[in-house]
């Protein structure tokens, strides 16, 4: 498709989308090729207490951390989970979000408006208190942070893609339309999905960052993905224990966060840049 | 009157979003697997106590009744009683409400102080290296993860140095409060040791929280005064010869702060229902760590009482948000 | 730890940090490190848990033990290494032939801190508000004495009356921790017992008297010049117990001299900096906490006594006791502590050994065709590491493990049906009172089967019969020997895996003495310590 091509062709051009596309990059090909990148791939389950807490240099590029296990491995391994997990919630919230407000944009029935009030108990209160409760009481596990994530990030698309359609109704091309006496259905897919298409982009692209480090915060907190899952924030979250003197326990995994969720940021904001124009002047106002 | 009834009508809409938020905690609370009453019992309980127990604590009956029972419990204005603290869990969140609010001012003094002139410094020295490099801090500063930064700062500032504590919030016991402020007590009661001891301990966990609201703060201040230094009175004042430095301090900046400030009145809103984190990672005795505590103990009043609480504190910042809008922005809300 | 590496690398920070950021902080004032002066005459302990409440009746666990040991009294108390019960308030005390009938004579002229006498009537109304509250220790004492059976006989005669004859009464007597009856009554609210004033106040007669509480950070206590014991020559006049739960904010805060004592729980390289500082010391003694895991033993595979054998050789004993801590623990192979009596001296127990733990397998009628799960207790990083070790040493024999945190109230309640119960299970079992019953005793019989003691839900009826038999008897040569051949059959069964024993390890100030550590409140009875 010529539009794809084109977008990347913006995104060469504009400084900021370039890099953060390039992070995102770097970290996507860290986790497919990280049984190739890795020098201990066996880091992820085999402990050997006895190499417990060495400092980088030598064969631990980036230390060891306390159960004898190379960081470094662990670090390029955790992409696996932390891109995995954030690519399901943000999905999935696409796929409730969307629709939902699509509809109750639409339709104005009040089963529309009473969904999107539900979205609104949602965003009644910052996303990592419901989310931590949410993964408490499930218990920890990657599926159930997924869960939680999910479950408290689909308001955000609803509300966004609701506010859009609810004002694309009233232009022109659409009031058109129904004039014409085109079905309803073809009107929301063929005009008004493609219009808000944007917005949901960049949306996703700005969740992606905000989605991991909400995974990574519950993963500190002990409510991530278990071990020996590579789970950068739990590493982060083991490191204490063992500071000032190990100072090198929580350096690789923070980075890699910081890493990914600037790449997804700057990526956003590109986009928002590329793709919208109109978007840009009333959020950067 | 405009905004009277803007403000009517999103009070109203407080009522139910806020049952309905109750409803949803309520029920996340309550499927955790953990028996209140077997944990108040004790690890040797029998199982006819915990029963007894459970009965006298009312957790035997249905959860909706329960539920309505709690809604009638807030409108007395009684959040119910802490499994652990065995205190009314609105007493417990009133003596942790000013640590709270004493570390987030701090966090938005920081962020205020220092944003707004780097803004206005970044967007008057557009595209030149100083903007360049302002733009990169801002992004990384939303793209650190907030517990990271704050072990990287405690690693060299408490731990490698030693210049400032590692957690906390005053050395030695806390002397009782007069307002709950620990700077505000240490000038009344003219304790100036209390008062360093105060600030250095508020230094790092405000200097983390404050570092994305900064990035944020610099961001909008930044677009807005670009966006007003290219309005026609900006050209009028240039042409008849105010000085520039007097044309954007003093005219610019009052016309293009209206998206910071609602940005200012969401990250408070933001940092006051949830800077549980943070927080915990500073033993910061604020709502944010009592709520975490509270969680990883299944004490189901307590993440009630905490929620209800985070939900109204939002709600309220976003209430007065959207007035403060109103007010400046006669021609319409947020967008 | 290569250290000029470290060294050289922390030194490049200064320098950087130190030119961009030194403004900063000297803006603040921060440059200036120094605590307060300490004043000799009081001590500060950083514990690992929070003090959330202050009555002595509600907690029976040693995070919270500081209260009852140094602002209340009971009629027994147990003291020194390896521990002795010793007549405390009450002067002596006879058992009737019958084994049920207790009476306790008391000292007189024992004052309560706010000079009214500690009298019989005091004693009868806390045995009755322990077991109304039916909190701490209530458990253990409903199973032995009803309500109504406690009277005062005079004023300094107190009578319990059993309702079966039992090895263990006295030596939980010291949890009935006595409280000033008119005290508490004046400060009733409904019948809450003076819960909600007791919870932040004190009514005690103990070596030091309750001077502020703040649930969020701690209490202080002052010296109560009357105490009943009198005090020696040296003595701390005022004691400060706070929470502090991060493990670095207590050791830093020690070696800076903010706190005099801190928690134990520390790793191996926190003792070693700690020993090495010049200005704290780390004491250390035999002590009674046993590291273990239960196998829920009403589950498949653990059913078999093959697969049970095969788990124990399947944990690297020596990696964990001697790399992860550092060898600062004793392997324990059974579930009895070494330093307690009854344990049989010849139990062997288990080795870490894949071979052999593939033939024990091997032998086995049931096929392991699911992942094993391994719950360790979420915040408990020990239990952790051991968990993920474990997860480790079960792949090498062929299982699949998943390694779950589960809080501790959560698994409590997890323990009580064994379908919900989780297949393994890593904690400690302290010393709650110093008899084997403590461990052997609660953790095999079927009568305590749902309780964290016995998670196994294990039921052996010869076990039983050798168990109800010590717990009556009141010989201790009898007890020792039944004691010893229940573990004796328990090792053989292996429903369980037994890791180490832990000594106790107290970081403390270097200038304080005459801390006399016992394996029941650790150390936390500070009425003989000193500075010098």
């Amino acid at each position: 498709m010529s539009g794809i091509a084109q977008v990347l062709r913006q995104i060469a051009r504009d400084r900021s989308a370039l890099v953060g596309l390039v992070l995102v990059m770097i970290v996507v090909l860290a986790a497919i090729l990280a049984p190739v990148i890795s020098t201990h791939p066996e880091a992820v389950w085999d402990m050997n207490p006895v190499n417990r807490l060495k400092p980088p240099g030598g064969e631990w590029v980036m230390g060891t951390d306390r159960m004898g296990a190379d960081i470094y491995s662990r670090v390029v391994y955790g992409a696996r989970i932390t891109l995995l997990i954030a690519l399901v919630a943000v999905g999935a919230s696409l796929l409730i979000g969307v629709p939902i407000g699509l509809w109750a944009g639409w339709s104005e029935l009040w089963i529309g408006e009473a969904l999107m009030r539900v979205s609104d108990i949602f965003l009644a209160v910052p996303q990592i208190v419901l989310a931590i409760a949410i993964a408490q009481t499930l218990g920890p596990s990657i599926q159930n942070v997924i869960l939680a994530l999910s479950i408290t990030y689909w308001p955000w698309f609803a509300r966004l893609v609701y506010a859009e359609v609810r004002a694309l109704k009233h232009e022109t091309f659409i009031e058109a339309a129904i004039a014409l006496g085109v079905p309803q259905w073809r009107i929301v897919l063929q005009h008004v999905l493609p219009n808000v298409a944007s917005p949901i982009i960049v949306r996703t692209s700005i969740g992606m960052g905000f989605t991991i480090l909400t995974a990574a915060s519950l993963g500190f907190l002990g409510l991530g993905a278990p071990p020996p899952a590579p789970e950068w924030g739990r590493m982060i979250s083991e490191s204490r224990e063992f500071l000032p003197e190990a100072w090198w326990y929580a350096l690789a995994p923070g980075l890699a966060i910081f890493i990914v969720v600037m790449g997804f940021n700057l990526l956003g904001d590109g986009l928002r840049d590329i793709l919208d124009p109109r978007l840009r002047r009333s959020h950067d106002r | 009157m405009r905004i009277l009834a803007l403000i009517a009508k999103r009070l109203l809409w407080f009522v139910p979003t806020a049952v309905g938020l109750i409803a949803v905690v309520f029920f996340i609370s309550r499927v955790i697997p953990a028996d209140p009453a077997a944990l108040l019992a004790g690890e040797t309980a029998s199982r006819e106590a915990i029963d007894a127990l459970r009965t006298k604590l009312g957790l035997d009956r249905p959860l909706i009744v329960q539920l309505l029972d709690y809604y009638g419990q807030l409108l007395r204005g009684d959040l119910g009683t802490s499994l652990f603290t065995t205190r009314p869990v609105s007493a417990d969140l009133m003596a942790r409400l000013p640590a709270t609010i004493e570390l987030t001012l701090a966090a938005m003094i920081i962020a205020v102080v220092f944003g707004i002139p780097l803004g206005v410094v970044s967007a008057t020295r557009r595209n030149t290296l100083v903007d360049h490099m302002l733009r990169i801090v801002t992004v990384g500063g939303l793209a650190v993860a907030s517990f990271w930064l704050a072990l990287v700062l405690q690693l060299v500032f408490a731990m490698d140095l030693g210049w400032l504590p590692l957690q906390g919030r005053i050395s030695g016991f806390p002397p009782r409060p007069i307002t709950g402020f620990m700077t505000v007590d240490a000038v009344i009661s003219g304790r100036m040791d209390q008062l360093g001891s105060a600030l250095r301990h508020l230094a790092l966990p405000a200097i983390t929280l404050a570092v994305p609201a900064l990035a944020t703060v610099v961001r909008f201040t930044r677009a807005g005064v670009l966006d007003t230094l290219g309005k026609p009175f900006v050209d009028y004042q240039n042409a008849i010869g105010i000085p520039r430095a007097l044309i954007v301090w003093r005219y610019v900046l009052r016309n293009a702060l209206t998206s910071t400030i609602t940005q200012i009145g969401l990250l408070f809103g933001i940092l006051l229902a949830g800077a549980v984190v943070i927080e915990t990672v500073f033993q910061w005795p604020g709502i944010g760590t009592y709520a975490f505590e509270a969680i990883l103990q299944s004490d189901y009043a307590a993440v009630m009482g905490f929620t209800v609480y985070a939900g109204g504190i939002f709600m309220i910042a976003n209430l007065v948000v959207d007035v403060a809008h109103a007010m400046i922005d006669p021609r319409g809300g947020r967008a | 730890m290569n250290a000029s590496q470290v060294f050289s690398l922390r030194r490049t920070w200064r320098a950087a940090l130190l030119g961009g950021l030194g403004a900063l902080a000297l803006a603040t004032g921060s440059g200036l490190a120094t605590g307060p002066a300490a004043a000799q005459s009081k001590f500060v302990f950083a514990n690992e848990s929070d003090y959330d409440t202050m009555d002595p009746h509600v907690a029976f666990d040693v995070g919270r033990v500081a209260v009852r040991l140094n602002v209340y009294d009971g009629l027994m108390r147990w003291q020194k290494n390896p521990a002795v019960l010793e007549p405390w308030l009450a002067e002596s005390y006879t058992v009737s032939q019958d084994g049920l009938t207790y009476t306790f004579k008391m000292k007189k002229g024992v004052k309560f801190h706010d000079g009214s006498e500690v009298k019989a009537g005091d004693v009868v109304y806390s045995l009755e508000r322990v077991l109304a509250l039916g909190k701490g220790a209530a458990s253990l004492f409903k199973s032995m004495i009803d309500p109504g059976n406690a009277k005062a006989v005079d004023d300094h005669t107190v009578e319990f009356k059993l309702k079966k004859p039992s090895a263990i009464f006295l030596a939980v007597v010291p949890e009935i921790h006595v409280v000033n009856a008119a005290l508490v009554k004046k400060n009733v609210a409904g019948d809450d017992w003076g819960g909600a004033w007791l919870s932040k106040n004190a009514a005690g007669s103990g070596a030091y008297q309750l001077d502020q509480f703040d649930p969020a950070v701690g209490f202080v206590a002052k010296r109560f010049t009357g105490h009943f014991k009198g005090w020696g020559p040296k003595f701390i006049d005022h004691i400060e117990f706070r929470g502090v739960k991060d493990t670095n904010t207590r050791v830093l805060g020690l070696l800076k001299g903010d706190f005099n004592g801190i928690g134990g729980y520390l790793q191996t390289d926190q003792i070693k900096k700690i020993e090495a500082s010049g200005t704290a010391k780390v004491l250390d003694a035999e002590s009674m906490r046993v590291m273990m895991m239960q196998f829920n033993v009403t589950r498949e595979p653990f059913t078999d006594v093959h697969v049970r054998r095969a788990l124990n050789m399947a944990f690297d004993y020596d990696g964990f006791n001697k790399q992860i801590l550092g060898g600062l623990v004793e392997r324990n192979p059974t579930p009895l502590p070494n330093t307690m009596w009854g344990n049989p001296k010849d139990a062997k127990g288990y080795s870490f050994d894949v071979e052999k733990a593939k033939a024990e397998l091997a032998k086995a009628k049931v096929k392991i065709d699911r992942p094993i799960e391994v719950h360790y207790l979420t915040g408990f990083a020990q239990s952790e590491q051991a968990a993920q070790l474990y997860q480790n040493g079960l792949q090498k024999i062929g299982i699949q493990a998943k390694v779950i945190g589960t809080p501790w109230p959560t698994i409590v309640e997890r323990f009580r049906k064994p379908e919900t119960t989780p297949d393994i299970s890593i904690y400690w079992i302290s010393t709650y009172y110093a008899d084997p019953h403590n461990w052997v005793g609660e953790m095999f019989h079927s009568g305590n089967a749902g309780t964290f003691k016995n998670a196994h839900h294990y039921k052996n009826l010869k076990v039983d019969e050798l168990l109800d038999k010590a717990v009556q008897s009141t010989d201790q040569g009898e007890r020792a020997k039944l004691y010893g051949d229940a573990v004796q059959i328990i090792v053989e069964d292996a429903p369980g895996l037994w890791i180490y024993n832990t000594k106790w390890f107290g970081p403390y100030s270097k200038n304080l003495h005459g801390i006399v550590f016992c394996p029941i409140g650790n150390a936390q009875e500070m009425r003989t310590a000193y500075y010098e």
